[in-house]
């Protein structure tokens, strides 16, 4: 049996396959490329698959990680290969290897957003309200939790956030806690924007935010693998 | 703009997107510079259940097979997605290529219930193709056609549609592609196309038929014009079992209501149960060989990666050699974590050797419909089903350890008394009698009996076409009796609807072609997804019928006499209308007919196939050996 840790892209149409569908889509994945997975032994045998870290819907992603145990006669390099058949053009695996961390190093999450304003808001006009926004002493917003809801301060949690304009918006790139403690979308950050536009420049609407999960890291801020 | 990038920020907006953008494991793309015609197969209702559709996954890969048509799946957006699409300009578009409906040449529809008919209209308003066929000049594209059951009586849906499919698709829809090819090429006009269209056995052109009424409001005749045919008689393909089942199917990523994969396994339905449609619109009754059903489920199952594998059929266990089909399937299910499943079982032919083969694979309840609570009304109905046989097979479950039982029933059935609702619980209480007499039955579980009792609605090309359907308030005192009846029966549990959606369902299955206006009243005043409840406003449908200066009472509790022109008499099921004047006679006598393999009904059937739907000659040997 060997256990090993597949990377895989999230793009276009498969950005809106929920975690529990995600879960299915891969089990018969498995099933359809007829890579001996590894099933678990209790009353009801499943396909053991975990997914270190989910990923929130829409958003895009090059680095998901995924664990399985080959259970059989076959190399990782094949299992990719044969499960890259079946899956859709959308969802393909990039690399596979034994896992080196745990999941519980998982600490950091990196990604790229891209915010747009409806016309005629030009770039440079978002980019000011963007610094703005972020220049504030405290960012609170509501977020769930288990137990109801709590306020947090998102200015103490992004690690970085640099931000470009670019011919249509603002290119920004951040450093996000991640993790089964504590996790941060970059959505909860656009949506405290555009509240803090709806209050501050009520005429500016910002446009669907491309978002894309560029890597998954450690404490230290090295690449989870 | 593309439309995926339209559609894009809409998404995170609506339950459930994965049902928005396509992109599933075998959905079939292809190169739109090598094709010829495109197919936009739309299921008028939601994702979830439209994809659960076998008619549907059976055409798309037919259609698909060939190269220069593509053919793509749509389905009705759920309502808070229609709000946003209706909100922001976009168009009704298909799956696999996020393009609008529109530009294709063919918008079809499935048909499956009779509930669907504002979902059409509503779908076609979103591609933004005028609703009436009359509005829809002379350009060849879009042909708006539709196929399925319910186009055995396409009349209350004929303004709507440029041609109707009948009977069965997997050669029909090809012949008229075909056709359609050649005329576009030709350059000519829709009405051109459908005159040549409407010569294709199967094709229905209802622009083609003048329709007058007699002044009792019943139709008076249908004139054809332009050389369509009098008749138009529905398509079943040349060879059932060489006919290749889809070998793939899309797998969806979000739940749907039959996720599994389906092997269609007969075709047709010996039975004859006078209240079925099903059972008369299928016909003749084909099986596939079990060498046929094992080779294709298991190709399913190896392309889809489905653990579930369901027999599809109206009556699988008439399957003639249905042990030695599920032989052949347990040797690579039990291997390959697969779970079997056989709905549509009969309880006179449940033998414990299926049980035994069923209890292998999944220990869920067990359903049986002997529909009526007496077997006088059994008769009725040709239901063959005795009392014995039902007790014979719950005491098969219970042995095997089930506890629970689930009975379907209908009421409101032809001759039907207050007796016969009553002895619905009767019955039960019988099964649960029985339960407690039975020595080695499951030790400390209590047995449960719940019986669920649908409004029978009349349906075209049953021997009940002929009978009113019980009014509102003959059906509310039926299921007070049934409330009064089941009331003190611990052990049993009794359910049944409001009537108002099985008094539109019996308008609009036996309606005439005057209410497309109707229909198309109801929708604007806001009718959709009428099939469910949340949905459903009769009060809106009252409002459209008396708009339209028509009334369902004429439709649903009319008695029609056997000399009446019925609005679906030129179109030709291969059961002939004398023999349902015949099977109406008997059910009125109590008199029950015995299944086509045991005797030839002498239905229709035989007269167009050319030869008998079973070999007789085995019959007489059984006969022979069981007399000497």
């Amino acid at each position: 049996m060997i256990p090993v840790r597949a990377t895989f892209e999230k793009r276009r149409r498969a950005k809106y396959i929920s975690h529990l569908d995600l879960m299915r889509c891969m089990t018969r994945a498995f099933k359809r490329a007829a890579v001996p997975i590894w099933y678990t032994e209790g009353f009801n045998p499943h396909a053991y698959l975990m997914f270190p870290l989910a990923l929130s819907l829409g958003c895009e992603s090059g680095c998901e990680c995924m664990d399985f145990r080959i259970d059989g006669d076959m190399t990782p390099e094949e299992a990719m290969q044969r499960l890259n058949a079946v899956l859709p053009a959308d969802l393909q695996l990039t690399a596979i290897a034994a896992p080196v961390h745990k999941h519980t190093d998982i600490a950091f999450a990196d990604y790229a957003v891209h915010l747009r304003a409806e016309a005629p808001v030009t770039a440079e006009q978002l980019r000011e309200k963007w610094d703005a926004f972020m220049a504030q002493g405290q960012i609170l917003i509501e977020k769930k939790t288990k137990r109801g809801t709590a306020m947090i301060d998102l200015k103490e949690q992004v690690q970085r956030c640099d931000a470009e304009t670019t011919a249509e918006g603002v290119a920004l790139s951040l450093r996000l806690p991640a993790g089964t403690s504590v996790n941060v979308n970059p959505s909860l950050l656009t949506d405290a924007f555009k509240a803090y536009l709806a209050e501050h420049a009520p005429g500016m609407k910002l446009c669907f935010p491309q978002t894309e999960r560029l890597a998954i890291l450690c404490a230290d801020g090295s690449a989870f693998t | 703009m593309s439309l995926f990038e339209q559609i894009e920020p809409l998404l995170l907006q609506v339950q459930k997107p994965a049902r928005y953008i396509g992109g599933e494991m075998g959905s079939i793309m292809k190169e739109k510079s090598q094709l010829k015609a495109r197919f936009a197969f739309c299921f008028p209702d939601r994702y979830d259940v439209g994809m659960s559709n076998l008619g549907m996954k059976i055409l798309y890969s037919c259609i698909n097979k060939r190269a220069e048509y593509w053919c793509e799946r749509v389905f009705a957006p759920d309502t808070d997605f229609e709000a946003l699409m209706r909100e922001n300009g976009i168009p009704l578009y298909a799956l696999e290529s996020l393009e609008s409906v529109r530009d294709f040449d063919f918008i079809g529809f499935t048909i499956g219930y009779e509930m669907c008919y504002t979902n059409i209209l509503n779908m076609l308003d979103l591609a933004g193709v005028p609703i009436m066929q009359r509005d829809r000049g002379e350009n060849i594209a879009p042909i708006v056609c539709a196929g399925g059951s319910c186009c055995c009586n396409p009349e209350p849906i004929a303004d709507f549609f440029d041609l109707f499919f009948l009977g069965e698709g997997e050669e029909l829809d090809l012949e008229v592609m075909d056709l359609y090819v050649k005329c576009k090429e030709q350059g000519m006009t829709r009405s051109a196309f459908l005159r040549e269209a409407a010569k294709i056995e199967g094709v229905y052109v209802p622009s083609l038929y003048d329709v007058t009424y007699n002044e009792d409001g019943t139709v008076k005749a249908y004139t054809p014009k332009d050389g369509a045919p009098a008749t138009v008689r529905k398509r079943i393909i040349s060879d059932f079992d060489a006919c290749e089942a889809p070998e793939e199917f899309v797998v969806p990523f979000s739940e749907i209501v039959h996720d599994r994969a389906v092997t269609e396994v007969l075709r047709g339905c010996i039975r004859g149960c006078r209240f079925c449609q099903a059972g008369f619109l299928y016909r003749p009754f084909r099986e596939r060989t079990p060498e046929t059903v094992c080779r294709q489920a298991k190709t399913l199952i190896d392309n889809t990666g489905y653990e579930e594998l369901s027999l599809c059929s109206l009556s699988t266990s008439d399957h003639s050699q249905i042990e030695e089909m599920m032989d052949g399937l347990l040797t690579f299910t039990d291997d390959a974590h697969i779970n079997l499943s056989l709905p549509s079982l009969r309880v006179d032919n449940f033998s414990s050797g299926l049980m035994n083969r069923l209890r292998r694979v999944r220990s869920s309840g067990l359903t049986f419909a002997p529909e009526a609570g007496t077997q006088r009304l059994r008769d009725v109905i040709n239901k063959n089903v005795t009392e014995e046989e039902l007790m014979r097979t719950c005491r098969i479950a219970f042995n095997a350890g089930q506890t629970s039982v689930k009975l379907y029933f209908m009421m409101g059935l032809p001759t039907e008394t207050d007796d016969d609702i009553r002895g619905i619980i009767e019955l039960a209480q019988r099964v649960v009698d029985m339960y407690y007499e039975m020595e080695n039955r499951p030790k400390g579980r209590p047995v449960q009996i719940s019986c669920s009792v649908a409004t029978f609605v009349p349906k075209p090309f049953t021997p009940f076409e002929f009978h009113p359907q019980d009014t509102r308030e003959m059906i509310a005192h039926k299921q007070k009796v049934l409330e009064e009846a089941v009331s003190g029966h611990k052990r049993i549990r009794a359910s049944w609807h409001a009537p108002d959606m099985s008094i539109l369902e019996a308008v609009l299955a036996r309606g005439d072609r005057r209410l497309s206006a109707v229909i198309l009243e109801a929708w604007k005043r806001g009718c959709i997804f009428d099939a469910w409840s949340e949905h459903f406003r009769f009060d809106l449908w009252e409002e459209a019928f008396a708009a339209a200066g028509l009334t369902p009472e004429f439709y649903a509790n009319r008695d029609r006499s056997y000399d009446e022109v019925f609005p679906w008499d030129h179109i030709d099921f291969y059961v002939e209308k004398s023999f349902l004047i015949k099977e109406n006679e008997k059910a009125k006598q109590a008199e029950v007919t015995p299944h086509c393999r045991a005797k030839c009904a002498v239905c229709g059937v035989t007269k167009i196939t050319g030869k008998p739907c079973f070999d007789y000659s085995k019959n007489a040997k059984e006969k022979r050996d069981a007399a000497q």
